[in-house]
């Protein structure tokens, strides 16, 4: 391990601000005790700190490895989407159908998503709907990919096994779809089918596709990026010109791109009160834009930010809608 | 005086009057003709208007009913006389042979099963066959056999003798004999119900025919536990009906055959029976014929426009005189229709006679042997203002037994008559019961040893499963230092087994491989707790419904899979840790709102209850929308009324009444309320343990209607009242009735106005028999024994005419015209006075009242009982009650009925020395909660509430909320732990650990899992 104790990871890092999360210590406990932290399970993976390491330590492929076969702390909504993914990883699954095109869609989890989370009030569906209507619209009509869950969560929830069954299954898939572009709408899916999968096609976010769509929107946005999609896919001004493309005006919150902070909360772990600070902080940036809609294209970060503006009794109230990109867009669509 | 009650009859009405003098602190016997409890509600399919499964709802009551201990069940068994006076009778009760001992029987069925004789089956009105010794049902209490003497073989012929030969516990004893006893008790509740109605009587309706069947036989037809398994079919052929008719009031509203009332639930039922009927089969044609339809209750008109309008139910006013048998047999019905006035035939393949309530022979015999008057249509006769009160004091009547009526209404008067023999005894609470003593609890060992009990049944598991296999396998399981087989568990020798077992292996876990939680899990954490064990420590494995039962055919499977059940219950047991219910102090002290007769009559049956009480009133006086009426309708003045109320109330030192006031702030929960309220610009602060909302109706004012507020000719039926108490000169009165209701604004019908209206005509015509009163209708709706109405209305030249909802009646200067519906033509009604009959409309303050209890309103901003049939006074959040037009529109004995029964729930709360808590209620780890409110949203009990906190994550720091979850409203239903996403919610017993180990356990015997088209099919 190249690391030399600097600490500068910690200081970087957004769970430092609200916890005692240490990736500094979570190195070194590992490489010179060969020693578990709880730090390897309180990482969002947000991708922060390997940008400012001197040393260019793969802080997400060590987290990644390290936490694998192991226990995670704290899982979310009692592991209900854990327990999705291991039984969908043993059953059989449904083979593509026939089809000439060589594009494939695929939506991710959101039905999933719709399923259990009521208060969130959002309609994650809509997300695919929405895809589908644009993609149309610039003319390529894609296979609906009917795969299994990408494995994101599992995989970095240290099931690697589980992980690689769903993987094996969905190459199976994808090489009998004959596509050769995949085409997805989440963030997550798109980080995964390109770095932890070796597809050798083509893999693409939706964003990438949006900013020739001839839409003249009269509206003030900003844009939160997901870590999926910018820190670990370096995709920044695709989003952004998807948005300006078709006439939005688009305000930066105080860290942005390659600099932004945290949606809370990554693979369906930590969801606690420190997390809930960070989320409370990256929603202050947005609501200090002054801008009435927060755009973002991932639908884990959209889920937690609905949740903290949807609370019972909310700790603040946030005047901004927060919605996806594909939506925000496709619903102009149809104004038109 | 004594301390005790006897309830006789054990349908619904005296159940609930049983369990709530049982709560209440008295002892209480329960006297049922029959071999089991759960009357005709046992045998109905499912309960307008939310369908519920009857059984399904009924079946708990009568679970916590034989198991109460200040229960005794006296069943198979006839009240033969009453003797004596309030607080001290005599009741002579013939408890007839069984023949079989109740305290042996275990229920196996092991005799029914070889029982050579077959007999009609009533439970199935008739449709099939049972045997000669039996249960009646699969959910019966007491759960145990009965010998039909006058069918069994060896009873009438001393041969055969199966049954004896394979009871397992030697609970067959031919030689019993009927035995008489005398109780001694200080009240008595008449809850004998009603007879159905025999329609071979009216030989016009063709009742021998087999495909004319009575509306009960077709009850049990749609019943999945009926025997077609819920399939309709004819019963002539099996084949399936595509042409239903129902012919309505066979046996009401027809003085030919002396039953000139309205048996007021037949409309509904019919409805209900056409919709499960649709629901089965969509392309079933059915056509109800009636004279009126009489959705009169709450949400029923609606539920009547869901079976027209999306199940195409058809309606026709009309009554057939007759079922035509054709000659191959086939079935029709010749009607008029009145719209064309031609005869119309229409052909059947299953005509459903809607049978009349007939007063039962209980009813009359015991009113007869007992001195209890009888009213002209042979119920117990009761008075308006005293609806459970007989005419013998301390004898009280509640449910069908009093006069025709549905679920609700039934239940409503039990707890009513249920508080009227509580207040009588109340100085005698607690003397005849007792407190269950248990010895100290043994201290948990660290390692769990966890003792198995594998159940027979007799063979009902045993000839499936195999048992010895099951205990052989048990003692490898980890954790398991003993297990043994059980002929019978449930058995009072086996409880002696279990606890030597216990004791002698020193057990800390036990696991009882039987039958289902729902009805034997009290019983063996009561034998785990004799033995010293916390009862939490006990865990069921139900290898018989969830196992032998279902897996008859594939045995060596079946045991396979009890081994399953019995690895994953020793898996969870093991975490079990000892849970205990906390006593919570409470205030014995009530709070009324609301001082209509509604509320007065609480508040004083509250007080006569013996607890504190107070009634806060937003106006100068008492009395309600009562005041406002001159005259009931069985001649009585209103006024008189009120002022004996208020005058009991004045008396009553527990009372006390707060005017011009209003509750403006309530804090805290069941037995602990904090309230504020204001009056006269000062706040007083009242700590009460239960409250009762009382606030009434208003009356609708109806602008615009036909010509109200600009003609002056146009006035309100409460209007009308008035005028009639001082002078009226209208010599041609018109009234139009649905007026603002039953429209789609407001669909609901008022249920009163009907009434109203024709009280008010007779006593028109009675002051001046030459007045011209006519009434313009859409049904009438006098329902019940209020039918008589109708009837004297008509006799005094009452004219009454039927318009359509769509060409509703217009009012002109002198005159009303309206399209009459059976003359298919416009009248001109020369007319001077218009009334109007409009609807209650629930009150203005119901929005405020429900936000600082935090109960729910209906869509017609009334009061949201708990459940519609079951708990028709009470919420769903512990400790608040509710009576009267609060909850929907009702008549004056009815919100008595309700005042009282409303009082009776409050003080099963009162009567406590303590509020004890679930033992298994869920808890919050503070420190994972963020506050979200999922838990607050999804609770059914308003049990968790978010409260600030400050949150402290290194340099961020925000004002966060807390769930905090009460303990006292908890029912440890589990909601709010799934729920949460920070999984900081555990549900006690039911842990994500516990559950986990179970899972966990089932998986390792998993061998594969193979997904075939939309089944998965597991493997072990």
């Amino acid at each position: 391990m190249d690391c030399y104790q600097c600490g500068k990871c910690t200081s970087i890092c957004p769970m430092r601000r609200v916890s005692k999360t240490s990736p500094r210590r979570s190195i070194y406990n590992s490489s010179v005790y060969g020693l578990d932290s709880d730090d390897i399970w309180t990482c969002l993976t947000c991708g922060l700190c390997p940008q400012g390491c001197p040393q260019k330590v793969d802080f997400l492929s060590f987290i990644q490895d390290e936490r694998q076969g192991k226990e995670p702390l704290d899982v979310a909504h009692l592991g209900v989407f854990t327990e999705f993914a291991e039984l969908s990883s043993k059953l059989d699954g449904s083979k593509p159908e026939k089809s000439d095109s060589k594009y494939g869609y695929f939506p991710g989890c959101v039905d999933n998503l719709g399923l259990f989370l009521h208060d969130v009030k959002t309609d994650f569906g809509e997300i695919t709907t929405s895809s589908l209507k644009l993609l149309d619209k610039l003319g390529i009509k894609p296979q609906v990919m009917n795969m299994k869950c990408c494995g994101h969560d599992v995989l970095w929830q240290g099931k690697k096994d589980v992980f690689d069954r769903l993987k094996d299954h969905n190459k199976k898939y994808i090489k009998e779809s004959g596509i050769d572009t995949l085409i997805t709408s989440c963030a997550e899916c798109y980080r995964t089918f390109s770095k932890d999968y070796d597809l050798g096609i083509k893999v693409i976010h939706t964003s990438e596709l949006l900013d020739k769509l001839g839409l003249k929107i009269d509206a003030d946005v900003t844009y939160h990026d997901p870590c999926r999609l910018g820190r670990h896919m370096g995709v920044y001004d695709a989003p952004r010109a998807a948005l300006a493309g078709n006439g939005v005006r688009v305000t930066e919150m105080e860290h942005s791109k390659d600099n932004a902070l945290c949606c809370g909360v990554s693979n369906f772990m930590n969801c606690n009160e420190q997390t809930k600070a960070l989320r409370i902080i990256r929603m202050d940036e947005a609501a200090a834009t002054g801008a009435k809609t927060l755009i973002t294209t991932c639908p884990k970060c959209l889920a937690h930010f609905n949740c903290l503006k949807n609370e019972k009794e909310p700790v603040k109230n946030y005047e901004l809608d927060v919605v996806d990109l594909n939506v925000f867009l496709s619903r102009q669509l149809e104004e038109k | 005086m004594k301390g005790s009650v006897a309830v006789v009859g054990g349908g619904v009405a005296g159940i609930q009057a049983a369990l709530d003098l049982a709560d209440n602190g008295f002892k209480t016997y329960l006297i049922e003709s029959k071999p089991s409890i759960g009357g005709t509600m046992s045998q109905l399919d499912k309960t307008f208007p939310t369908n519920d499964c009857a059984m399904c709802i009924l079946s708990p009551k009568l679970v916590e009913t034989g198991r109460h201990p200040n229960i005794e069940l006296l069943s198979y068994s006839d009240v033969k006389s009453i003797t004596g006076e309030a607080g001290d009778f005599r009741v002579k009760v013939l408890r007839k042979a069984r023949y079989v001992d109740e305290a042996k029987c275990t229920g196996c069925g092991n005799c029914t099963e070889k029982c050579p004789k077959k007999v009609d089956d009533d439970y199935n009105a008739g449709m099939s066959k049972r045997k000669a010794i039996y249960i009646p049902f699969a959910q019966a209490i007491p759960r145990v056999a009965t010998i039909d003497a006058a069918n069994c073989i060896y009873l009438t012929k001393g041969k055969c003798g199966n049954c004896k030969k394979v009871c397992g516990v030697e609970a067959v004893d031919y030689e019993a004999k009927d035995e008489e006893i005398e109780l001694n008790v200080g009240s008595v509740v008449i809850a004998t119900g009603f007879k159905p109605f025999d329609p071979s009587v009216l030989t016009n309706y063709r009742f021998d025919h087999p495909d004319v069947i009575t509306s009960l036989q077709l009850e049990r037809l749609l019943s999945a536990s009926g025997p077609t398994q819920g399939h309709v079919t004819k019963p002539s052929n099996g084949e399936v009906p595509k042409k239903i008719g129902f012919i309505q009031c066979v046996g009401s509203r027809n003085p030919r055959i002396s039953r000139k009332y309205c048996s007021s639930v037949c409309c509904m039922y019919a409805t209900k029976e056409a919709i499960i009927a649709k629901e089965h089969d969509p392309e079933l044609d059915i056509t109800i014929f009636n004279i009126d339809i009489r959705a009169f209750g709450k949400n029923f008109e609606e539920f009547y426009n869901r079976a027209q309008r999306e199940y195409g139910i058809k309606y026709t006013n009309s009554r057939p005189p007759e079922v035509i048998v054709g000659a191959d047999n086939t079935l029709s019905v010749k009607y008029e229709d009145f719209n064309t006035g031609e005869l119309k035939s229409q052909g059947l393949d299953m005509v459903i006679l809607s049978i009349g309530l007939d007063p039962s022979d209980s009813t009359r015999t015991i009113a007869e042997s007992s001195g209890i008057a009888l009213d002209e249509f042979g119920n117990i006769a009761t008075s308006i203002e005293a609806p459970v009160e007989t005419s013998v004091s301390g004898i009280y009547v509640c449910g069908v037994a009093q006069g025709p009526k549905d679920i609700p209404d039934t239940v409503a008067q039990a707890s009513a008559a249920a508080s009227k023999a509580a207040a009588l005894l109340s100085g005698e609470r607690g003397t005849l019961i007792k407190e269950r003593e248990f010895p100290d609890e043994k201290t948990l060992s660290s390692e769990p040893r966890t003792g198995v009990f594998v159940c027979h049944c007799g063979i009902n598991i045993g000839s499936v499963v195999n048992v010895p296999g099951v205990v052989e396998y048990a003692k490898t399981l980890p954790n398991v230092t003993y297990a043994q087989e059980l002929l019978y568990a449930c058995s009072s020798d086996s409880q002696e087994a279990i606890k030597q077992a216990i004791s002698g292996n020193n057990l800390n876990r036990v696991v009882v491989a039987s039958c289902t939680p729902r009805t034997h899990e009290p019983l063996f954490q009561n034998t785990c707790r004799e033995a010293g064990l916390n009862p939490y420590l006990f865990e069921l494995a139900n290898i018989r419904e969830h196992c032998s039962w279902v897996h008859m055919k594939e045995k060596d499977k079946a045991t396979e899979k009890a081994k399953s059940i019995v690895r994953m219950a020793v898996a969870k047991s093991a975490f079990f840790q000892p849970l205990y219910k906390q006593k919570v102090s409470l205030i014995n002290k009530a709070m009324v709102i609301g001082g209509g007769v509604a509320g007065m009559t609480a508040a004083l049956d509250i007080a006569n209850n013996g607890y504190e009480v107070t009634l806060v009133e937003k106006e100068k006086e008492l009395g309600g929308m009562l005041k406002d009426m001159t005259e009931m309708h069985d001649g009585k003045k209103p006024s008189e009324i009120i002022s004996d109320l208020a005058r009991q109330i004045h008396d009553n030192n527990k009372i006390t009444v707060m005017n011009e006031a209003k509750l403006v702030d309530v804090e805290g929960h069941l037995g602990n309320f904090k309230g504020t309220v204001l009056s006269g610009g000062q706040e007083t602060h009242l700590d009460f343990g239960a409250a009762v909302i009382a606030t009434g109706a208003r009356n609708l004012e109806p602008a615009g209607l036909f010509g109200y507020g600009s003609n002056s000719r146009v006035v309100t039926q409460a209007q009308l009242e008035k005028m009639l108490a001082e002078n009226l000169s209208a010599n041609n009165i018109t009234m139009i009735q649905c007026a603002g209701a039953r429209n789609p604004e407001r669909e609901y019908c008022g249920r009163t106005c009907c009434v109203d209206a024709v009280k008010n005509a007779i006593r028109i015509k009675k002051a001046n028999s030459k007045a011209n009163v006519f009434v313009l209708y859409r049904d009438i709706r006098t329902y019940g024994v209020t039918e008589k109405l109708y009837e004297t209305a008509r006799e005094l030249g009452v004219l009454f005419i039927q318009y359509d909802k769509d060409a509703p009646p217009q009012v002109q200067d002198s005159a009303v015209v309206v399209h009459d519906v059976m003359l298919n033509e416009d009248i001109e009604i020369e007319t001077d006075l218009v009334v109007l009959s409009t609807p209650l409309i629930s009150g203005e303050d119901n929005s405020g009242i429900n936000q600082l209890f935090k109960v729910p309103l209906d869509k017609n901003g009334f009061f949201l009982e708990a459940h519609p049939k079951l708990r028709p006074v009470e919420f769903a959040t512990d400790g608040v009650f509710l009576c009267g037009s609060a909850q929907a529109p009702k008549l004056m004995e009815e919100a008595i009925s309700q005042a009282s029964a409303a009082a009776s729930r409050a003080c099963t709360i009162l009567s406590r020395d303590f509020i004890e808590t679930e033992a298994m209620v869920s808890i919050v780890n503070e420190a994972k909660c963020i506050g979200c409110g999922t838990c607050v949203t999804v609770c059914p009990y308003n049990a968790p509430a978010l409260e600030e906190a400050t949150v402290t994550a290194e340099e961020v720091s925000y004002t966060a909320k807390k769930s905090r979850i009460n303990p006292a409203a908890c029912k440890g239903c589990g909601s709010c732990a799934a729920a949460c996403p920070s999984g900081a919610i555990t549900a006690q017993h039911f842990s994500r650990k516990e559950i986990g180990e179970a899972i966990d356990a089932f998986e390792q015997g998993i061998k594969s899992i193979a997904v075939n088209e939309k089944v998965v099919e597991v493997t072990v």
